[in-house]
């Protein structure tokens, strides 16, 4: 296992944007990890004087917003709530896609029949307005959004999840495993799922980029977490002076901008150096 | 009582064109200790018969019993017990091993389904390993790291595992080499001396099955045409369609091929799902008469052991007016 470990990191590392996007997305990491370090004190707290643009101040190299807080310290602490958000939402939106996805194909007949239609129903809906929904209904906290924004993206994920283990149900060592006397819940997540797995990694890799930008888009229109800061409050927040001082939308913007550009590449570096069809070009 | 005996069994598949019968009123017993050719072209139902008997496919009409148990109507707990009895080797060494898991958990997975600890699967998989001759340190690789003929061996390890007493062999070496063939198949033989294991070796190859089996069955359509020992049916095929088969089959001896009577199949294999009436050999059966396309022929007893499924006498009265194939 090891030597196929070094071996899919080598894959990976030959793709030069996909190092870039993964050299960002561990500074992104990095920043969020850091924040209590850098900003000790609580990053909504007002420090200065409103609206000193960026690169003026030595102590607020991000400049402050209408309000007088410092930017740097809010785009470290929303690095956490954004990545926080985007991963657990693309976790739960892997965990939720796979049981469909696998239970489905597996099983094949009416409940193939049922949980796809079920998966329809939810694809039939626009996703914002599910997401928005959702928190409404249940309330404007960071874990519900993170709920919503898993339970508007499993749909890909299970399709992709029921397509690969439509073509793995009946290859013979599954048919081993029956003839063996194997329970059905083993053999879908012991035998079929390692083999259904890495076209799925990439997807919720993606999804985690698609989470942050969910993330930006309930709290740009401010009904994420109040007590929270993140990237797309920011934008909200300063979308009112973007005449005059269009950096507070700015800086939050291509945080945002980057990340999820880093996370598409590293998916997409992941699908180069996963999917054997195109090992080795 | 036999080791496994199989009574009128039927498998059906529903497709979007209709119903169709892939193993239809097949009925063969197996021995302890025996093997068991089961021959036809592609598509009559041969593999479709061994996963019915291992019950991988839904059976609709039939039974199956194993050292005198019904299994063909058993829950999957009772299942699970009676499967320690009868394994099965696949077609394909590549697909049939799970490429993420290596060697000990591949061979071991059989003692692990039936709760064998660890260190006994880890020691049982060791011996399983030296019995189809791979080396022990082989325990830690990946199927990927072997060829072709030495993954058909970790599948008969595995078959192997819980000392089954038949193991169903769905043409294990059609897809390996000529030279690695005989390797395998004289490692079948040699596990058959040492276990007593009966083996039901499902294979298109004639000459790989008149080396290993005592017995023969011919399918033809879903339909058994022809039973009976080996060295019986291979001198003298009483079924025009083990006429032609055996006489499709490649000779060693060039002078021997050159006398050979030549009777080549004419036609296509009929639409399994469009059978024709009467004897569904008629088609192309090259002695076909009128009551062959009326009246489907029982298959019954010729003499000691022997079944066919013909309106004629083909052993006693070879000579047959040939029917023009045109006709």
């Amino acid at each position: 296992m090891l030597s196929l470990t070094i071996d899919f990191a080598r894959r990976f590392a030959r793709n030069r944007a996909a190092l870039v996007g993964f050299a960002l997305v561990i500074l992104v990491i990095g920043v969020a990890l850091a924040a209590p370090w850098l900003f000790p004190r609580n990053p909504l707290r007002i420090v200065g004087k409103p609206e000193i643009w960026p690169f003026v101040s030595s102590r607020y190299p991000l400049g402050t917003d209408s309000l007088g807080r410092d930017i740097a310290a809010m785009i470290a602490y929303g690095a956490r709530t954004t990545l926080l958000i985007g991963v657990c939402a693309s976790l739960t939106a892997t965990i939720i896609g796979i049981s469909v996805g696998a239970t489905a194909a597996y099983f094949g007949g009416w409940v193939d029949e049922l949980l796809m239609r079920f998966t329809e129903l939810f694809q039939t809906i626009p996703n914002l307005i599910f997401v928005l929904t959702i928190v409404a209904i249940l309330g404007q906290k960071i874990e519900y959004v993170t709920i919503a924004v898993g339970i508007v993206t499993w749909t890909p994920i299970a399709r992709l999840t029921r397509a690969e283990f439509m073509s793995l149900r009946d290859r013979e060592f599954v048919q081993a495993c029956r003839a063996m006397g194997m329970g059905n819940l083993r053999i879908m997540f012991g035998e079929i799922l390692p083999n259904a797995l890495p076209p799925v990694i990439v997807l919720s890799s993606l999804v985690i980029a698609g989470a942050v930008l969910f993330e930006s888009a309930v709290s740009f229109l401010g009904l994420g977490d109040p007590n929270v800061s993140s990237w797309g409050r920011l934008i909200g927040d300063g979308r009112t002076l973007i005449r005059s001082s269009w950096y507070i939308c700015a800086v939050p913007g291509l945080a945002i901008m980057l990340t999820v550009l880093a996370l598409n590449l590293v998916g997409d570096g992941l699908n180069d150096a996963l999917n054997p069809k195109l090992r080795d070009r | 009582m036999s080791l496994l005996s199989v009574l009128s069994l039927c498998v059906q598949y529903q497709t979007t064109q209709g119903t169709v019968r892939a193993v239809d009123d097949v009925s063969f017993e197996l021995n302890a200790g025996e093997t068991v050719g089961l021959v036809g072209e592609s598509g009559c139902g041969k593999s479709t018969l061994g996963k019915a008997v291992m019950r991988l496919v839904p059976t609709c009409d039939g039974l199956v019993i194993l050292d005198g148990q019904d299994i063909s109507h058993m829950q999957s707990r009772a299942l699970k017990d009676a499967r320690k009895t009868m394994q099965m080797i696949f077609q394909d060494p590549y697909g049939s091993l799970n490429p993420r898991h290596n060697v000990g958990t591949i061979v071991g997975q059989p003692l692990s389904v039936a709760g064998w600890s660890r260190r006994d699967i880890r020691d049982r998989v060791t011996e399983l390993l030296e019995k189809v001759g791979l080396p022990k340190e082989a325990v830690k690789r990946y199927p990927h790291e072997f060829s072709g003929g030495q993954r058909q061996r970790l599948g008969i390890a595995r078959a192997l595992a819980l000392s089954p007493k038949v193991i169903i062999c769905d043409e294990p070496v059609s897809a390996l080499d000529v030279s690695v063939r005989a390797q395998v198949i004289n490692l079948l033989e040699d596990l058959q001396q040492s276990t007593g294991v009966a083996y039901l070796f499902i294979s298109h190859d004639l000459s790989v099955v008149e080396h290993i089996s005592d017995r023969l069955i011919v399918m033809y359509l879903g339909r058994v045409v022809e039973s009976g020992r080996s060295e019986d049916v291979w001198r003298q095929p009483a079924h025009p369609y083990t006429q032609a088969l055996l006489a499709a089959a490649p000779v060693a001896d060039p002078r021997l091929a050159r006398r050979r009577v030549k009777s080549i199949l004419q036609g296509e294999l009929p639409s399994p799902l469009n059978p024709p009436p009467g004897c569904s050999f008629n088609t192309r059966c090259p002695y076909a008469q009128e009551r062959c396309r009326q009246e489907r022929p029982m298959l019954r007893p010729v003499n000691d052991g022997r079944k066919v499924a013909c309106h004629y006498d083909l052993l006693e009265h070879p000579a047959l007016p040939l029917v023009d194939a045109a006709q």
